[in-house]
């Protein structure tokens, strides 16, 4: 056990510098979920009081943003993959004693590590924007820990993929996938304004829980139901993720 | 006990493609071992079999004694392995992607920057070792890649092709390294490849390979005393039926063992080639058949593949020229 851990972090470091060295794949997710915010604030915000009660737009989008950005990054893990696949360098690791699964928690790690990273820059705008923060400092780092939970679960779909198909472009599904989820659920009003059929998609969509849990901590303060529900939410989902990251690798090594 | 050893080895990916079909091995300690084949006659599929990627559709094969299917983990701890076209992490340095690997080997504490190191020298990549690999050349990958494959000190160490593509430098670089390593600390070495000269250059045993089946095995003298005869090459003129017409003329040459018609050539098999040479040339004359090129050559490892499978070996990807190293 100790041996597994050792070695997954020898490769969660391996993984991060990969993206240290490359860090222009990270501009377009950095980039894109803080164009979204300011575009949305820029339309909404000035309405967004009279139209559904939310006078605090940029605080309401900022866990918007975080999503975005986080899903986007994650998606990347099933195309590190895929690299490792393509190349032959993953064969090379398989051929190790090292745990199999150990090669995959390696990347995923680092790619959790990656999102918190990513969504501390995007609260640092948002805060400039003038999102606030109800939670105060600590919120900040709860709100981290949030994004890096999801990052880990949300990268589970793109590296299972990865596993299953060895395909680059099959891989980056992952990031399609989290657009529906996401006009699915309150992203740009709350769900009292939703017609009754998007309202009933919005409670059985887990991203609605993991936004409100984070948006709680910029918008309300320490509203605990919320936070456990946004846990809970993302624990499901990569449960399921890790799963089906399970079942393809066992696939691949069989 | 042998190092491999492999029983009715078979590997069919679907009933139409069945990549190995029975191979029996039995591979001595120490020894360089050579398969030699064309693409997709079944090396690299074996090859991943013995490692432990692949499961095999039935057959039994051991590496050091341990059973390749139960005793994978532990058979992954005694061998070194470099694939096909130098399977490497572009993004790391040398330096790191061998203190990775001495790592996930189990290589502790200071052990992991010495062995790195020594690695490093060995392979004569010292000046290289904290450049990003993807600025490295190919004969470079396939250094440090050989270098991965040494890491734990594995006693048996599988090569897949080690040399395609690169340039004869680099080439004689590998096959040196090899010779030391076999020579000086008695590893096996168990490699493939679809160069004659390498086969012929480094391995004490050659197994030629045709369609998953093993057609011939033997040192490499073995296989070329095996023939018997000279080998007489007829480069034949006169268009497209030249070749043919050349045949038949010479199908009642006296001592002939064998005659071929490959490409735009006749090969003969015949025992004192030299005395043979004036009565081929009378022969072809008398059926006015115009000759471009005679050769006589003693039997060459390509003449032993050519009898034994029927046609030449084609090498896909060429050795490339000194300073054109076609890829890693």
């Amino acid at each position: 056990m100790i041996n597994s851990a050792r070695l997954t972090y020898f490769l969660t470091v391996r993984a991060a510098w990969e993206v240290i060295r490359q860090p222009a794949f990270e501009i377009q997710n950095i980039f894109i979920p803080i164009f979204f915010l300011a575009v949305t604030v820029g339309a909404i915000g000035q309405v967004s009081g009279a139209a559904f009660g939310v006078d605090n737009y940029v605080g309401f989008q900022l866990p918007v943003a975080i999503l975005q950005g986080v899903a986007g990054a994650s998606s990347a893990s099933g195309l590190g993959m895929v690299m490792d696949i393509d190349r032959g360098y993953f064969d090379k690791l398989l051929l190790t004693p090292a745990p199999r699964l150990s090669l995959v928690l390696g990347r995923l790690f680092s790619d959790g590590l990656k999102v918190m990273v990513l969504t501390l820059i995007i609260i640092i705008v948002g805060l400039i924007f003038g999102s606030g923060m109800e939670s105060g400092p600590l919120g900040v780092v709860a709100l981290v820990l949030l994004a890096g939970m999801f990052g880990l679960a949300y990268a589970g779909i793109g590296m299972s993929i990865a596993l299953k198909t060895g395909n680059p472009q099959a891989s980056q599904v992952g990031f399609l996938v989290f657009f529906p989820l996401l006009f699915l659920s309150p992203a740009f009003a709350p769900t009292d304004v939703f017609a009754p059929w998007l309202e009933f998609l919005a409670a059985i969509n887990p991203v609605t829980y993991i936004l409100e849990g984070m948006r709680s901590l910029v918008l309300v303060g320490w509203d605990y139901e919320a936070l456990a529900y946004a846990v809970i939410a993302i624990l499901g989902l990569g449960a399921f993720t890790m799963t089906l990251t399970v079942l393809a690798l066992r696939g691949r090594t069989r | 006990m042998p190092a491999i050893l492999t029983e009715q080895l078979v590997k069919h990916y679907s009933a139409e493609i069945k990549a190995v079909n029975g191979i029996d091995l039995s591979i001595d300690e120490g020894e360089i071992f050579a398969f030699l084949g064309q693409n997709g006659s079944g090396k690299t599929t074996t090859v991943r079999m013995l490692t432990t990627l692949l499961r095999p559709t039935s057959g039994r094969a051991e590496v050091d004694g341990l059973d390749v299917i139960r005793q994978g983990s532990t058979i992954r701890r005694r061998i070194g392995v470099a694939l096909q076209e130098a399977a490497l992490d572009d993004m790391q340095t040398g330096r790191e992607l061998l203190t990775l690997q001495a790592r996930l080997y189990g290589v502790a504490g200071n052990g992991v920057r010495e062995r790195a190191d020594e690695l490093l020298k060995v392979v004569d990549l010292e000046e290289a070792a904290d450049r990003l690999v993807k600025t490295y050349s190919g004969g470079m990958k396939r250094r440090l890649d050989l270098a991965a494959a040494l890491v734990h000190r594995p006693k048996i160490v599988f090569l897949d092709e080690p040399t395609t593509g690169l340039d004869p430098i680099s080439r004689e670089g590998i096959w040196r390294y090899v010779e030391v390593l076999n020579k000086d600390m008695g590893v096996t070495f168990f490699l493939t490849t679809q160069y004659l000269e390498e086969a012929d250059r480094l391995a004490h045993r050659v197994c030629i390979i045709d369609a998953g089946q093993i057609v011939a095995e033997g040192s490499p003298e073995e296989l070329k005393s095996s023939i018997g005869t000279d080998v007489v090459t007829v480069r034949v003129g006169g268009g497209a039926e030249g070749p043919e017409r050349a045949e038949q003329a010479l199908r009642g040459l006296e001592g002939a063992e064998e005659i071929r018609l490959v490409g735009d050539s006749v090969v003969i098999y015949i025992r004192d080639g030299s005395a043979a040479i004036p009565r081929i040339v009378l022969m072809m004359n008398e059926a006015s058949v115009p000759m471009a090129e005679v050769t006589l050559a003693r039997p060459t490892l390509d003449d032993v593949f050519l009898q034994k499978t029927g046609h030449h070996l084609e090498v896909g990807a060429q050795a490339a020229e000194p300073g054109q190293e076609a890829r890693g």
